[in-house]
């Protein structure tokens, strides 16, 4: 169980941090979802004790810096490339090994099971996005942790690595772990994670389950089709709460009801209906809803030579 | 804080550049034991000599060369972990900054010191080949000189490491482990001999590298004329003071390391 309580840092005059306090539990994929410059990596960093700000980050009640070997207990990862251009992926992990109590052996085990056993002795220089991702996870596992904490593990990943990440990352989960995983990669916690922690500026947007979160961000849209177009859209609009918007081809779009409701309706009304459909929203359009206001870097159409823009 | 320590001998012994910067260093101070021995083969066998060969120049080059590659490994022990963004690893794995700087800075000065002792080693043997004989080393100066190398090596070493952690780079240390005593000092050296400006000559006997430099001085306790005329101190309070230098760098570096976010 991580516990973050009143997380807060500064850059000078910019709050990159404000305020945040959450909990990551075990048992569960725990998504980190935030725009560019959120503050998500700050906030990591804050958790583990690499950046100095306010507030406190417990690991099972206990602070980072007090715990003897951090990498038995919690695997992080917050940079891809961290590591010697020069030093094999082998010697990293032996390294690191060394410094937490861990068997050298360890780190053959875990590079075979990232799929580098072929390229363990070779100088990570080379290595593509997708192949230091699957090193960094070899780092976080090395320790058997209980708590894992990756920084856009999916970056770089192809859709097999992806695949794949999503279900070490359920498995790791499922035996009793705490996972938290930040990514902009919102296709992946669609499929990736059970609970959000979503921030914009700093700030906490959401922390709950995926569901509530679209829930919450996010109106149901009702799509009706019926050759009586006309006549549903008059009876729908004189209940209150209701809008209605033509989509073409004879169907109209409905919020502020469900299906059942607008069913009901046309029935009373005695239209026919040759569609009735709940358009599901996705997480990337409650995504997009909460944090529309937050995003940190928003790019400006550049005026055209002659105004025309 | 063992556990630290692995780490770091490991993080060591697992790059190349530690195995190029000690080659280098050796070749450097071989050769110049084995020229200083061969140029000097008729003369008689004299302790100045024999220190000049087993120390690879004794305190006359401005730097110590040797001493500048040992450095460097104590550089890219603390710089590359900036530059490379492996700091984040090492304080996932020891979070105990103070722990981290105190495991790099000992090994590192040990295997400065590891340095200094084969190099001496080696060099003797490169004096030997034209001498014929191993000398005495336990008279003086050598008896000072010969301690006074390891210690200057181990205190290059542990400079390096320092200077890495104070910039965060490779580059920046360097320059510094360069520039202050060939070029800064050296000026200030030279300046000070010219009468309108020998107000200076006070402040040379406190130029650290130039103090750190008398640790090897072979010219009785301090280094011949430049004693006298420099009021410069005796070798191991020069050394001190070259250590004293050391020790700010290193207080800067803590407190730096200690205070600012990874």
């Amino acid at each position: 169980m991580i516990t973050a309580r009143a997380l807060k840092k500064r850059y000078g005059d910019k709050v990159a941090v404000d305020d945040l306090s959450f909990e990551v539990r075990p048992g569960v994929v725990t998504g980190f979802l935030g725009p560019n410059g959120a503050g998500k990596s700050t906030t990591m960093r804050l958790m583990l004790d690499l950046d100095h700000g306010c507030g406190e980050t417990r690991f099972d009640g206990r602070r980072f810096a007090t715990i003897k070997h951090p990498m038995r207990e919690i695997g992080a990862v917050l940079q891809a490339r961290a590591f010697h251009p020069t030093r094999s992926a082998r010697s990293h992990l032996r390294m690191l090994a060394a410094g937490s109590g861990i068997p050298a052996a360890r780190a053959d085990e875990m590079l075979e099971f990232v799929g580098l056993a072929d390229v363990k002795h070779k100088q990570p220089r080379g290595f593509s996005l997708g192949m230091a991702q699957r090193l960094g996870l070899a780092q976080a596992l090395l320790g058997d942790p209980g708590t894992l904490i990756l920084d856009e593990p999916a970056n770089g990943l192809d859709p097999h690595g992806i695949h794949w990440l999503r279900d070490v990352l359920k498995s790791l989960a499922a035996e009793g772990r705490t996972v938290f995983v930040s990514s902009h990669l919102l296709s992946e916690m669609e499929l990736m994670a059970d609970q959000l922690v979503v921030i914009g500026r700093g700030k906490m947007i959401y922390n709950g389950a995926v569901d509530g979160f679209v829930r919450e961000f996010t109106q149901s849209i009702i799509l009706v089709r019926s050759p009586q177009i006309g006549k549903l859209a008059a009876a729908l609009s004189a209940v209150g709460g209701l809008t209605t918007e033509p989509a073409g081809d004879g169907t109209l779009r409905v919020t502020g009801a469900d299906a059942a409701t607008v069913g009901e309706l046309a029935h009373r009304a005695d239209v026919v209906l040759h569609e009735l459909a709940t358009e599901t929203a996705s997480l990337e359009a409650a995504f997009i809803t909460a944090t529309g206001m937050s995003e940190e870097y928003v790019a400006r159409r550049t005026p055209t030579p002659g105004g025309a823009a | 804080m063992i556990d630290a320590l692995r780490f770091e001998w490991v993080r060591l012994h697992t790059i190349r550049s530690t195995y190029w910067l000690l080659a280098s260093a050796l070749v450097l101070n071989v050769a110049t034991a084995f020229l200083v021995a061969l140029l000097t083969r008729h003369h008689m066998l004299t302790n100045v000599i024999v220190g000049a060969v087993v120390t690879a120049g004794g305190a006359n080059p401005p730097v110590p060369l040797a001493a500048v590659f040992v450095a460097a490994i104590g550089i890219f022990a603390t710089g590359h972990e900036y530059a490379y963004g492996t700091i984040q690893p090492t304080l996932t794995a020891i979070p105990q900054r103070s722990t981290v700087l105190a495991a790099k800075t000992i090994v590192v000065a040990v295997v400065g010191a590891g340095f200094a002792v084969v190099s001496m080693v080696v060099d003797l043997a490169a004096g030997v080949i034209f001498w014929h004989e191993v000398p005495d080393l336990t008279i003086e100066p050598l008896a000072g000189a010969l301690p006074g190398y390891l210690v200057l090596t181990v205190l290059w070493a542990v400079l390096g490491t320092q200077l890495g952690q104070l910039f965060r780079s490779v580059a920046a240390p360097l320059v510094v482990v360069l520039v202050i005593p060939l070029v800064v000092e050296q000026l200030i050296f030279r300046m000070s001999n010219l009468p309108a400006l020998d107000w200076l000559q006070p402040a040379v006997k406190f130029l650290p590298f130039l103090a750190g430099s008398q640790l090897t001085s072979l010219s009785g306790e301090a280094a011949g004329s430049d004693a006298t005329q420099f009021g410069l101190f005796d070798r191991w309070i020069s050394g001190s003071i070259f250590a004293a230098f050391i020790a700010a760098v290193l207080a800067a570096a803590w407190l730096s390391f200690n205070r600012r976010d990874a």
